[in-house]
């Protein structure tokens, strides 16, 4: 250990939650102050400790994933390593997740860090069935490594002696493939100051695109940059489409490597059933029917029959027909005359009569059983295993798996999903992201709407999915070859599946609901003062007898117009003027489907379109509204000749 | 709060609005890894949560 005449510093470095504060608690005592990194609002705890007679100065980080920084917090960790030079770095890894975090601690090494491995939750691990070789770990790794229960004081002995007996930063690790190393190599040697995290670990960062590693490298160089910028370039270049994966691969085998002989999960042939679950979820030829099955009893028995018919009947057909309509009309009734003002609050657009009636009795139990689902599936870890399965369908129509995220969202919501296509990596994406958005997926009620309805016939609900799917994939597919660009890659790392909490589960649902809720009202009360003001004026009529005619064509009768119109103003407010005019009896199932399809595949609502403006610019948005509504009406239009003239569903 | 998508910490600090993408106040705490949007729990169900917390930790 190098002399100072401060003492020693021994940082602590892991992600969050593997017991760093314990392990900084269990060194320092109550010898501690918490205070902002300066220039940052995070807080850094620090303190001090004695160890063999020796004061040490002892850190505690915020948690962190990886040496490039994404977060504040992250940013701040890397600064502490950066600037403070620690003397002995402890990296606290979760022994349970230990093939997730070792990866940091190759990355640590690499960076020349004085590493220290402290394998905590030893005990839960091995309760888990899991054995560790810790020598054989240290010697694989070659830097000292420490099993530990640190709640419980267990290994705080051996951490003592290994920090007091360290001598040395670590050997340099084996290298990455043969092409990748050339390059990081190649950069390596051009840099010619001295990096606090060593000319390797500041090469990989340049690449990786690390902007504060680029000035740093700017400034450090001085004039030897110009020499090194176009290196760089290329290698950037070259590599722009998968160096993130490359390397994530390469220290995922490293990892392996490393851990070959010094982990084992008991019962190897025998994985445990979560893990095998995942596996099987990944999978595509398990995957698909697992996919199939949830949506079987997630959508299609939960939503569409227990929510948009079950409790959809009550509410709307028990309690708000039977009790409170009739009460609600008398009173507004016998408290006023006024014909317009009637209208207005319980006439046929009235705020109250398809206002609130339609958020409350048939939109909220359909949206409260999708959330429910949604939570749950959520809860479990299943979507970015959904992600993964995807990830090659979605790549012929110039998508990745990272997509899955606003595709998945836009089923709760496609105005919130709109805005989360921004993080797509390339304008290709987000683009074909944003058009399937509008066209094929439909948000939550909606969906729920649709599924109750088409429940009734199931033939009617097989045509609906399949001309969906068809439509998706179709357009996506048509997307990306008519779109310039380079096909995304899509690598994550897939957190472990885990037993849903019910109170997480209600949580989130009764949090995606009041959200939504309080969003749909205004817009719904506001549609309908639009919809009674459109009636009282006579202009409602004739943007109804405008339409009409094309309504017709579909092969609809005339009053769907209206349904039309209601989905101009939300999606879901459509959807419910489908099930009112199921209600009344003027739908066959032929003129339901085509109805389904068409209103499915009609224009984004005006919050949708607002947002398309916001993130894609008003000609985009304006061209995918033109496409989109030409496209529904195009698809329903055959969809009804189709099926009138083959004699489905007749 | 952990991310629903990456399984991901997310910092107590990235709060409401965190991506500065619309300010809408959309109870939604975007993943800054991932990009996922959690349900960020309102006013009253985060009292209820803290008084659950509290009763726990008693």
């Amino acid at each position: 250990m190098t002399s100072h005449s401060s003492p020693p510093k021994i940082v602590l470095v892991g992600n969050p939650n593997v017991g760093k504060s314990v392990l900084f608690n269990v060194l320092t005592g109550s010898y501690t102050t918490v205070s902002n990194y300066p220039g940052t609002s995070v807080e850094v705890a620090s303190g001090r400790c004695r160890i063999g007679g020796r004061a040490y100065e002892v850190l505690d980080t915020p948690g962190m994933y990886s040496l490039m920084p994404i977060t504040e917090e992250e940013r701040v960790a890397r600064k502490i390593l950066l600037t403070e030079r620690p003397d002995v770095l402890l990296h606290v890894v979760d022994a349970r997740n230990i093939e997730r975090m070792l990866p940091m601690t190759l990355q640590l090494i690499e960076a020349r860090q004085p590493v220290i491995l402290v394998v905590n939750i030893l005990d839960e691990a091995e309760r888990l069935g899991m054995t560790f070789d810790l020598p054989r770990l240290a010697q694989n790794l070659g830097i000292p490594v420490v099993g530990a229960v640190m709640k419980r004081r267990q290994g705080l002995e051996e951490l003592q002696q290994a920090i007091t007996g360290f001598t040395s930063a670590p050997r340099a690790l084996e290298v990455y493939a043969n092409d990748l190393e050339a390059d990081i190599r190649r950069l390596a040697e051009m840099l010619k100051a001295d990096y606090p995290l060593g000319a390797r670990a500041t090469a990989i960062l340049l690449m990786q695109r690390d902007q504060e590693v680029e000035t740093l490298v700017r400034a450090e160089e001085g004039e030897g940059f110009p020499l090194i910028a176009p290196v760089l370039h290329d290698i950037k270049f070259n590599r722009r489409a998968d160096l993130n994966l490359l390397i994530s691969l390469e220290r995922k085998r490293l990892t392996r490597k490393m851990l070959e002989g010094a982990f084992q999960q008991r019962d190897a042939d025998h994985l445990m059933f979560s893990e095998r679950l995942s596996r099987w979820a990944m999978n595509p030829f398990s995957g698909v029917p697992l996919l199939v099955l949830v949506l079987y009893f997630g959508l299609y028995q939960f939503v569409g029959n227990f929510g948009a018919g079950t409790l959809v009947d009550f509410l709307e057909g028990v309690l708000f027909e039977n009790y409170i309509n009739p009460a609600v009309v008398g009173f507004f009734n016998r408290i006023t005359d006024i014909y317009w003002l009637r209208e207005l609050l319980v006439g046929e657009y009235g705020l109250w009569t398809l206002g609130i009636r339609y958020a409350v009795a048939l939109i909220l139990p359909i949206v409260g059983t999708f959330f429910l689902v949604f939570s749950l599936l959520e809860d479990t870890g299943y979507f970015p295993r959904l992600a993964m399965l995807v990830d090659r369908l979605f790549k012929q129509i110039g998508l990745s798996g990272r997509a899955v995220i606003p595709i998945v969202l836009g089923f709760g919501c496609d105005t919130m999903a709109t805005m989360v296509t921004r993080t797509l990596e390339s304008a290709r994406e987000r683009i074909i992201a944003t058009l399937l958005l509008a066209l094929a997926i439909p948000c939550s009620a909606q969906l729920g709407v649709i599924l109750g309805l088409l429940a009734v016939y199931p033939g009617a609900l097989v045509v609906w999915m399949l001309v969906m799917v068809a439509v998706f994939l179709l357009i996506g597919y048509l997307s990306a070859r008519v779109l310039p660009g380079e096909n995304p890659v899509f690598y994550m790392e897939i957190p472990p599946l885990r037993l849903p909490q019910a109170r997480n589960v209600l949580v989130k649902t009764l949090t995606r609901m009041q959200s939504y809720f309080l969003e749909i009202l205004p817009l719904f009360l506001v549609a309908s003062v639009i919809l009674w003001a459109g009636k009282m004026s006579g202009i409602l009529d004739l943007v109804v007898k405008g339409m009409t005619p094309l309504v017709r064509a579909l092969g609809l009768p005339g009053e769907a117009t209206a349904a039309f119109i209601f989905g101009f103003f939300r999606r879901d407010f459509g959807a419910a003027g489908l099930y009112d005019l199921q209600n009344r009896g003027l739908l066959s199932p032929v003129q339901l489907t085509v109805a389904a399809v068409t209103l499915t595949l009609f224009v984004p609502c005006i919050a949708q379109f607002l947002m398309m403006k916001k993130e894609r610019g008003l000609r985009t948005s304006l061209g995918i509204f033109v496409f989109v509504s030409v496209l529904a009406f195009s698809v329903g239009w055959g969809l009804n000749r189709l099926l009138l003239l083959t004699g489905v569903l007749a | 709060m952990t991310c629903g998508f990456c399984g991901k910490e997310i910092p107590a600090k990235v709060g409401l609005n965190s991506c500065g993408g619309c300010g809408s106040r959309c109870r939604k705490i975007h993943c800054p890894y991932c990009g996922y949007a959690n349900p960020a729990p309102g006013k009253l169900l985060k009292r209820f949560l803290l008084a659950e917390e509290k009763k726990d930790d008693c």
